[in-house]
């Protein structure tokens, strides 16, 4: 709390002991009082204290005033009285109209007061929270001073209350809504919270345009009157300033919301003008301010071109242009309706050609392109309208080769209409009139007829003057060079010099036309070499750029004046240093900048008009060509010449490069494809050998069954003397499944011979892969292979397992026929008894053999499902060689692909080295933009 | 251009899932591979036809870092429509949706349509999340499903439309209160109210909604 003792020591009329006192048992009655008539009370009177003791009331009671918004929400009054209290403490507002008498200290000790208690009352963010909440409260006593109070805060801190109103949810929201309140107070007050929310924060305009600020204002401006409206109009013109600002987002919005249609009815004025209201004219700024922002030059192109289109087709265009063309409109408004006009054509081909056509009502009738020129070229005019004309004009031509031919023909011979004024006409007469700002404009305004535009440079080459009677015509360019070195003003001088600069530059004609004259080298070698003051610094400069461009731009065909020899005369006249130091000077001119900055010419003062904007961008193009040009010798630049041809050989050469690199990427893309598709033909191969597996495991449980069983079999007949018929029909049995076995082997080789087969492929195919891809498929493909080698493995073990089966049915057999050979020879001692034991006994062996019986049939069943488990195998196998086999070929094609443009590469890599060229090894530009183009993919 | 009405869209999700390639194709048919991280929100708009109707969508692109999860709160209660989301290549975009989705219940009106996304479809190599996963997940929670490619444009169209078709027919079942804006949604300027049917390009000039 120092800081406001500080503050409240500094305060000369403080308050009487007995004042402090008051306050401080005003403070404890709102902090203790459990009566709410009596907190009220003293609230009350807190509140009439606030302005008069602003200090005392608030370093004692803030803390208080902000417990009873958060505790006493139902009694609106009391939270009146508070939030008033409050408001006096924080708001600088009232004391400003209290001190206007005072001196400057007094006011600045009353903003640090206001900046402390705000800082205070925001050390908990939660109050702004708090005084959201409480605007939803619709009592006018609360809401009312809870907006002057929030509208304070954001004066005092704006960024930190910004920043807590941006992330609580419904906050810009809660704001927005005051736009809607049915009274004005409200509202209007509501307006200038906005504009203090707004202020400088994109993200907060961007949600008050999303809670549809911009249909909410345009209305408000209707039913207000739109131009003719009071200071709520002006209030809400500055929020849409506010909102559309380097906000390109919100200019978006407000273009798509077809918003710039609901603009042209601002600008619909009567037939008399005079007489309008100091409101009016200032709404009026900020609605052209408007139009502006939507079409600044500084927008992104397609931004401004869109809008641009837009005020065309919906007529705002054409309705500034009658303000253009209406009487009795201010000047300032003029003014700045012409640099809106500009900006809405510029470099727009359709609005530009539709300005063209507008006609002035005058009689008879003049384009007002005309009317408006006269301006330009007329002293009496104030000098911003005739900036603002310059500015029109400017934009008129700018991309538009059309106007550009249309303003240099009416200078033409053939095309001059004796019986009007022509733009041409105008434009000559400001040239050499007496007034040098005149001179300078119509001078940079010619210079924009010929920007970038050859035909246009050597038409105007051909205007002849009649200077006095009886002598002979002078041309254009040779009047201008005269007037030069007439030793006119400066800004004169520098007009002509831009203009002679933009018109000569890159077109040798008119260089050699310029050079023709014997006395022009002269002269500006003189004034380059001379040591002039200060003031001549510029136009020495200008002279060195516009020699400079007679050596670039010289296609040798005068003799005298040959690119070499005016490099000589520069030598030994001027010096090379010396002539690059005066070249020089015009970047370094304090007024360069500002003029590079943008296009529209804005000047403090009608001496300090000396660049044009494209002007700078001229000399930011040719000043390092210049120096280079002359710091080179002869030798040197046909040297330069021929490496220009080798550099444009390159050029191809790398374009082919390019392409090549473009094909591979495609086929290593391709190629990366395949893997993946291997790799999906390698995950069900690996499914349907698990298969397999797992069938081979059914198989071998059956067979452990079966052994038991014949185990069990063996033992029993051994024990019996059996029925040979019986036995006799099992070995046949035996041999059929024997045959079986055989054929499931022969079948198990076959395929065994098949997946060598396979592998021998998939060899050959790993190398190629490797070959062909290098390092970028490698990982892929050694994955595949992995993949594909424990493919291997597992079917080996797979074969080992049935050979092991193999070998222990094999065992089987042989016990089996052991078995039946040893029942094979019966003896015959027939005796009842015996004959009974073996008939029971033989019958025993025949439930026995039955049993056994369908044991084996069961065994042929799982045979035959072992059968069909194979064949499937080994369609499967050949469906797999097929894709091997398909996709082999597919790698060889690509291979001979890649050789093919290796083989191509190689040669013009070789092709570059015999040009000299130091070439960078294709491997190193392969891989490099393998590499970026992996991480392009990392981005995604 | 004059429309029947006009509808407020929102585009949500975590950052580099592709909501502003999304957007710049619905709007200028165009994918640029090498894009600026979206700051705050960006605005894009365009006009689709619904049952002869024109609609005119308006769309803030939001940035899905979760330094600016709180300025996108404040556009979920004005809006009528949401694209949450995810990439289908990147399972953590996945797993967020709960996160996301809880938010924009939160704070958005009870009527909002949510469409949910998963993009870059095209990248099906690099898939991690399987088409089946966000069926189940908008299944679950009662929302609209599509995946879609920025890049190829696939489904991008549908995606915009369909959400925009079901905000149609929560209008035409009296659902949304069409008169109250703050739903994201507006009636255009010279609504027609029964013969629907006729080209609204007729009334477009008189109405003063001149070109754009
Ligand atoms: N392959 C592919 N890449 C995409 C797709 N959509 C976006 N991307 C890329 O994903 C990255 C992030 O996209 P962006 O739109 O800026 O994401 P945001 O942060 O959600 O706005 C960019 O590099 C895009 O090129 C798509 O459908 N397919
Ligand atoms: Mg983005």
């Amino acid at each position: 709390m120092n800081f406001l003792r500080g503050v409240m020591g500094g305060q000369t009329t403080g308050p009487q002991p007995t004042e402090a006192e008051t306050i401080q048992k005003l403070c404890d009655r709102v902090a203790s009082s459990t009566l709410l008539e009596d907190r009220r009370d003293a609230v009350r009177a807190l509140k009439s204290l606030s302005k008069k003791y602003r200090m005392e009331v608030g370093v004692q009671s803030m803390d208080h005033l902000i417990n009873i918004l958060q505790t006493d929400r139902t009694d609106s009054e009391i939270l009146g009285y508070a939030l008033d209290t409050l408001y006096n403490v924080i708001s600088n507002d009232e004391e400003e109209e209290q001190d206007e008498s005072e001196d400057e200290n007094a006011q600045k000790q009353g903003d640090d007061a206001g900046t402390k208690f705000t800082e205070k009352f925001l050390q908990d963010p939660e109050h702004i929270t708090l005084l959201l909440t409480l605007l939803e409260e619709f009592d006018f006593h609360v809401r009312w001073p809870c907006v002057k109070l929030l509208t304070a805060l954001l004066k005092n801190q704006g960024i930190q209350v910004q920043g807590i109103v941006l992330v609580s949810p419904m906050g810009v929201s809660r704001l927005m809504d005051l736009l809607a309140d049915s009274r004005e107070v409200i509202r209007n007050d509501g307006l200038l919270l906005l504009q203090q929310l707004t202020k400088g924060n994109a993200a907060i305009q961007k949600i008050v345009a999303f809670e549809n600020a911009f249909e909410r204002l345009l209305d408000i401006i209707t039913e207000e009157g739109s131009s003719d409206g009071g200071i709520v109009v002006e209030d809400c013109l500055l929020l849409l300033v506010n909102l559309l600002k380097n906000n390109s987002s919100n200019q978006n919005f407000f273009k798509e919301g077809s918003y710039i249609q609901r603009m042209k009815p601002w600008f619909e004025v009567g037939e008399d003008n005079s007489g309008w209201s100091a409101q009016k004219v200032t709404n009026l700024h900020l609605m052209l301010q408007l139009v502006r922002l939507m079409v600044s030059p500084v927008n992104s192109p397609g931004a401004t071109a869109s809008s641009q289109k837009c005020m065309y087709q919906c007529g705002l265009l054409q309705q500034l242009c009658t303000i253009l063309m209406a009487t009795g409109v201010p000047a300032d408004i003029l003014t700045e309706t012409i640099n809106t006009v500009s900006e809405v054509i510029r470099g727009s081909q359709v609005n530009q050609d539709y300005f063209a056509s507008v006609n002035a009502p005058s009689n008879p009738p003049r384009p007002a392109i005309v009317v408006l020129l006269m301006s330009m070229v007329n002293e009496r005019q104030p000098f911003v309208l005739r900036c603002a004309v310059l500015y029109c004009f400017q934009c008129f031509l700018y991309k538009n080769q059309k106007g550009q031919g249309e303003i240099v023909a009416t200078l033409l011979p053939s095309t001059i209409d004796a019986n009007s004024i022509s733009a041409g006409q105008l434009l000559c007469g400001g040239l050499f009139s007496p007034d040098s700002l005149s001179n300078w404009c119509a001078a940079v305004a010619l210079a924009h007829a010929l920007q970038d535009n050859l035909t246009q440079k050597e038409q105007l080459l051909r205007v002849q003057l009649a200077t006095s009677l009886g002598k002979p015509p002078v041309s254009l360019l040779q009047q201008c060079t005269n007037i030069l070195s007439q030793g006119s003003k400066v800004q004169t001088r520098v007009g002509l010099l831009m203009l002679l600069c933009t018109w000569i530059s890159n077109c040798p004609i008119a260089v050699t036309h310029f050079l023709h004259n014997q006395d022009n080298v002269p002269f500006l070698t003189a004034q380059i070499s001379e040591n002039l003051g200060e003031d001549e610094r510029l136009v020495q400069g200008l002279c060195a750029l516009l020699l400079g461009i007679c050596v670039y731009y010289n296609d040798n065909s005068l003799e005298n004046y040959t690119k070499e020899k005016l490099k000589q005369l520069i030598e030994k006249r001027i010096g090379k240093e010396n002539f690059i130091e005066k070249l020089g000077f015009i970047t370094k001119h304090e007024l360069y900048s500002r003029a590079a900055l943008k296009p529209q010419p804005v000047f403090l003062s009608p001496e300090q008009m000396l660049f044009d904007h494209e002007f700078t961008r001229l000399v930011k193009e040719l000043e390092g060509l210049i120096t280079k040009a002359v710091h080179k010798s002869s030798e040197e630049e046909k040297k330069e010449e021929e490496v220009k041809k080798t550099l444009e050989q390159h050029d191809n050469i790398v374009t082919q490069y390019k392409e090549l690199i473009r094909e591979q990427d495609a086929q290593i893309q391709e190629l990366k494809e395949k893997v993946a598709s291997m790799t999906t033909q390698t995950e069900q191969l690996q499914a349907t050998v698990s298969q397999q597996q797992s069938q081979i495991q059914q198989h071998k449980d059956q067979y452990n069954i079966l052994k038991l069983k014949l185990g069990k079999e063996n033992q029993s007949q051994s024990n019996n003397q059996g029925d040979t018929q019986v036995n006799g029909l099992q070995t046949e049995e035996l041999s059929q499944l024997r045959e079986q076995l055989e054929e499931l082997r022969r079948q198990q080789t076959l395929l065994q011979t098949q997946l060598s087969e396979k592998d021998a492929v998939i060899d050959s195919l790993k190398s190629a892969t490797q070959a062909a891809e290098g390092p970028a498929g490698g990982s892929d493909n050694t994955e595949l292979l992995q993949e594909l080698e424990a493919l291997k493995n597992q079917v080996q073990s797979h074969l080992a397992e049935i050979g092991h089966l193999k070998a222990e049915r094999q065992e089987l057999q042989r016990r089996a026929e052991a078995a039946s050979s040893d029942t094979a020879p019966p003896s015959d001692n027939s005796s009842d008894a015996t004959n009974a034991e073996l008939q029971s006994r033989l019958a025993a062996q025949t439930s026995e053999t039955e049993k056994l019986k369908e044991g084996r049939s069961e065994l042929e069943k799982q045979l035959a499902s072992a059968t069909s488990t194979v064949a499937i195998l080994q369609t499967e196998k050949s469906k797999l060689q097929t894709e091997v086999q398909e996709s082999k070929k597919e790698q060889d094609d690509l291979l001979m692909l890649l050789a093919d443009q290796d083989q191509k590469i190689h040669s013009l890599k070789q092709r570059l080295k015999d040009l000299g060229e130091t070439v960078e090894d294709e491997d190193d530009i392969d891989a490099r933009d393998q590499t970026s183009d992996e991480e392009d993919e990392d981005e995604d | 251009m004059a429309y029947a009405y006009l509808f407020k869209y929102i585009i949500i999700g975590d950052t580099g899932v592709g909501k502003s390639c999304l957007l710049l194709q619905f709007t200028d048919k165009r994918f640029q591979p090498v894009h600026d991280l979206t700051i705050g929100v960006e605005f894009g708009a365009r006009m689709i036809t619904i049952d002869g109707k024109q609609i005119k969508l308006q769309i803030w692109d939001t940035a899905g870092q979760e330094s600016f999860r709180s300025i996108t709160r404040s556009y979920y209660r004005g809006a009528a429509g949401a694209l949450l989301v995810y990439d289908i290549t990147r399972r953590d975009t996945f797993n967020h949706l709960t996160t996301w989705l809880e938010d924009a219940r939160q704070h958005s009106n009870s009527n909002m349509v949510i469409m949910l996304i998963g993009n870059k479809s095209d990248l099906e190599s690099r898939r991690e999340v399987k088409k089946e996963e966000g069926e189940a997940f908008a299944r679950e929670h009662g929302l609209i499903f599509m995946e879609t490619s920025a890049k190829t444009a696939s489904n991008v169209e549908e995606a915009f439309i369909n959400t925009a078709k079901e905000i149609y027919e929560k209008i035409q079942e009296g659902v949304f209160d069409i008169n109250n804006e703050a739903n994201g949604i507006k009636i255009g300027p010279q609504h027609p109210t029964t013969n629907s049917t006729l080209p609204s390009s007729q009334g477009g000039q008189h109405a003063g909604g001149g070109c754009c």
